[in-house]
Formats: C-alpha cells, sequence, structure tokens
C-alpha cells in the first residue's frame, strides 16, 4: 500500500465545497436561531464544573495528512500521544481502505487495538470530550464536512479547550493547530452522531470511563490478541468494579493463556463467588483446577457448572465428561 | 461461482474462530455478548459474518492476509455492523486546503453567532 497515488475526485471536492457554502448559509440562518446546536446550548447554560479553564495538549504532535489518509493521520497522533511509535506510512496499512477511499470507524477502532493500546469509544458528548482532554488524552473525532445525504466523512484529532472562549483546539488535515468554537465542532461533529474515540495505554482509565463499555472495550483488546495488555486493562478495570463479570471471566482467561495457572484460578475463583449463577465460571475453573491436577475440585465444579442450565450446559456436560474420563484413567492425562 | 465459494470457505478456515482461547474454556466474547442487549449472536453467526466482511474488504483491495487480521482485530459486534454494509458507511477521509480555509470562515461565523 505505502502511499497512494490518488487524486481527489472533482465531484467529492464540489460537494464538500458546496456543503460548505450550505454550512456557512447555516450558520448565517443560526443568527435567526434556525440551527440546532444542543450540546453547545447546553454547556453555555451550564458549563461543565471541575474542569481547569483551558488545557492545550501541546506534547501530542502533529501528522501532516495526505489526499483521503486523515484516518492514519488522526490514528498516528493519538498513538504517539499514547508513547507509540507511528505514522501516517506505518498506520495506512492497518486502517486504510482503498476502495471506500477512507477509513471506517470499526477499523480504526480495530488498528489502534493491533498496535497494543485499548480504544475506547467516547459517550456522544461534548462535555465527555472536555473532560478526557483535560485528563490528558486526545481525542479522535468523526466529522461530516457536507450533508446529510452526500456526506464527506473526515477524522480529525482535538487536543484543547478554552472553557471562556469556548473553542476547541483542533489538528486536521494540513493544519496543526486550529480553534474550533464549540458551535463549530458540533454542527460537523453532530452527523456522525458525536462518534469519538480514544487510544489509550493498557491499564490506563478513560477519565469519563463507564463499567459496561471499558469492560467490553478491554474484552476487543483480547480478542484482537493482545493477551498482555487486556491483562493490564482487566486488572484496572476490576479494580474500579471488583464483580465484573467481563473483567473477572477475560482476566482468568488471559493468565490462563500466558501460562499463569494461579492466577487464573484465583480470576474464576473470584468470578464464581461474586456470580455464583454464571457457568462459564464455573466451567472455565473446572478447566484450570483440572489443568492443575486438582480433579476432584475440578468434578465439584464441573458439576455445578451442569446443573446450572443455560445455553453454557452442552459444554459444561463435555468438561464433566473430560475431567471423568481423566480420573478413569490418571495415567494418560497430560491434557483435560 | 465456484471459485468465489472456495475462497469463502478458504477464508473461514483461516479466520478459524474468534476467541478460540483453549479447548474447553469458554472465551470472554460469550460473557460479551450475554451481557449486550443485541440478539444472542451464535459462533456460527459470528463466523460467517467474519467470512463475509473479509471478503469485502478483499474486494475493495486488501489482500487476503491483511483483510484477515484486520477482521480478527474487530468484535463480533462491529463484524455485525459491517457486514453488508461496508459501502455505505462513514469513512473518513477528505481534505483540502480551500475546505480548510472554507472551515476557518465558518468557524469565525458560527463563533460570532454563538457569542451573539
Amino acid at each position: 500500500m505505502g502511499s497512494q497515488e490518488i487524486s481527489i475526485p472533482a465531484g467529492q471536492k464540489a460537494r464538500a465545497r458546496a456543503g460548505f457554502l450550505i454550512a456557512a448559509l447555516a450558520a448565517a440562518c443560526g443568527l435567526g436561531g434556525c440551527i440546532s446546536l444542543p450540546q453547545t446550548d447546553a454547556l453555555r447554560e451550564s458549563p461543565p464544573q471541575g474542569l481547569p479553564p483551558r488545557v492545550e495538549l501541546t506534547q501530542v504532535p502533529f501528522h501532516l495528512q495526505d489526499d483521503f489518509l486523515c484516518g492514519p493521520a488522526s490514528l498516528a497522533m493519538v498513538f504517539n500521544a499514547a508513547g507509540v511509535p507511528a505514522d501516517v506510512e506505518s498506520v495506512t496499512p492497518l486502517v486504510y481502505l482503498p476502495g471506500r477511499k477512507g477509513s471506517l470507524q470499526a477499523e480504526m477502532l480495530g488498528a489502534t487495538r493491533r498496535s497494543g493500546l485499548l480504544a475506547y469509544p467516547l459517550a456522544p458528548q461534548l462535555e465527555d470530550l472536555l473532560r478526557e482532554i483535560a485528563a490528558g488524552t486526545p481525542v479522535v473525532v468523526l466529522l461530516n464536512l457536507a450533508f446529510k445525504l452526500a456526506p464527506v466523512w473526515h477524522y480529525a484529532v482535538v487536543v484543547g479547550y478554552d472553557l471562556d472562549k469556548r473553542e476547541v483546539i483542533v489538528r486536521s488535515a494540513k493544519r496543526s493547530r486550529d480553534e474550533w468554537s464549540f458551535g463549530f465542532l458540533e454542527y460537523f461533529w453532530k452527523e456522525s452522531d458525536y462518534w469519538s474515540m480514544l487510544a489509550l495505554p493498557p491499564g490506563r482509565m478513560p477519565a469519563t470511563a463507564r463499567e459496561a463499555e471499558y469492560a467490553v472495550a478491554t474484552a476487543a483488546l483480547e480478542q484482537a490478541g493482545q493477551a498482555r495488555g487486556a491483562r493490564e486493562s482487566y486488572r484496572a478495570l476490576l479494580e474500579r468494579w471488583p464483580d465484573n463479570l467481563i473483567g473477572l471471566i477475560g482476566l482468568g482467561n488471559v493468565e490462563y493463556g500466558l501460562k499463569d495457572l494461579a492466577a487464573a484460578e484465583r480470576a474464576f475463583r473470584r468470578a464464581s463467588v461474586a456470580h455464583p449463577q454464571s457457568a462459564v465460571a464455573l466451567n472455565n475453573l473446572a478447566h484450570v483446577l483440572a489443568a492443575l491436577g486438582r480433579l476432584d475440585e475440578a468434578e465439584a465444579a464441573a458439576r455445578t457448572a451442569v446443573s446450572l442450565e443455560g445455553p453454557m450446559q452442552a459444554q459444561a456436560r463435555e468438561t464433566l465428561e473430560s475431567i471423568l474420563k481423566r480420573r478413569a484413567s490418571p495415567a494418560a492425562a497430560t491434557r483435560p | 461461482m465456484f471459485t468465489r465459494l472456495i475462497s469463502r470457505l478458504l477464508i473461514v478456515c483461516m479466520i478459524g474462530l474468534p476467541f478460540q482461547v483453549h479447548a474447553g474454556l469458554i472465551g470472554t466474547d460469550e460473557v460479551v455478548s450475554a451481557t449486550q442487549a443485541a440478539a444472542a449472536r451464535t459462533t456460527v453467526a459470528s463466523v460467517l459474518n467474519r467470512s463475509d466482511v473479509a471478503g469485502q474488504l478483499q474486494a475493495m483491495g486488501l489482500t487476503p492476509q491483511a483483510a484477515k487480521d484486520r477482521v480478527a482485530a474487530l468484535t463480533d459486534a462491529e463484524v455485525a455492523k459491517l457486514a453488508g454494509q461496508i459501502e455505505a458507511l462513514p469513512a473518513g477521509a477528505d481534505s483540502s486546503v480551500g475546505l480548510i480555509l472554507l472551515l476557518i470562515l465558518l468557524g469565525v461565523l458560527i463563533w460570532w453567532a454563538v457569542k451573539k
């Protein structure tokens, strides 16, 4: 892939231009109050509490965007901010889709995970975005620069804000530092349903982290094959929310994969205590106990797992059978 | 037609089961999908979606290996959303200097409007 030899299609360019004219008209119209920027209005009426009035993450480097490569450029900036070396050239093969001449949202998250970082989509709130920046994390936003029906999508990185001037500071396309009013950002941002994401070193929690979303984001890191990163992230999750089932099962699975059976046992045991109805917790506990050679305990756990009816019952029964088979012929039992 | 079928089968084989941790352990994804409100996704559906999305990514100019690696980094929910939708979903891309100048102009406008 590397550098792409592409010129912007005239149609798309014209569409974007036309979009801006319309947007300018709409903005003029906004003077009359017919443009709706609900979050900007809400922030004006009740400014967010507990935030420093002005933050700029000057340490976030700028990567110049070549045509169509705003996705890779935006990711390279936030990867660098998270301590991962990257540039447009190295990120492009992870995320750029030639057939679309752009980068999909899901792949922005996937590329982040493949680079060893936790990808966290934020709640669709301008205030959450500001809180993340105050906590030192730059935010990638998806904007529509044209119309709803003929969109021109664009990624940019928000690296600062000023509550008094009611502005954000943005690195976008060929400009390393732009000041956009909250209303200006919201106008283009709301078309993507206020989509934004963070790229965080595993173990570091977003300032606005929500339990379910953080757990799912961590499981996604595990799925992407980043076992060590996922372990850090699960630990952070469980420190804040000690009984989270995804966290306990995920940590156990990761520890098992990393061959720390004692830690895996601890995690699955915690899961089975906090969630006695979880067949997954008991099934996996039974497996680890069997792998540790404690077949009595393993059998008991597997029997309890089978007794819990539900979608996991078939797998629990298989587990029990393999343990019983091992007990019958302990000599041939290197693996369950 | 036949080659298409074969290539899809090959993709399924290459991708394998996501979260295939270790024989007997139930993967974290089972817990994730159980806690999510979305309709329960079966493993079969997940694998089919993955092969579908990998095939589409290939059609969009990726090598088979790149398509496979990329799909592997996505969650079941993300893959389900992409399946059949890659043409339609937002793909962030555009920029040009003229655009940015207009952006700034507009920024001033809105800023003025909002300040007012």
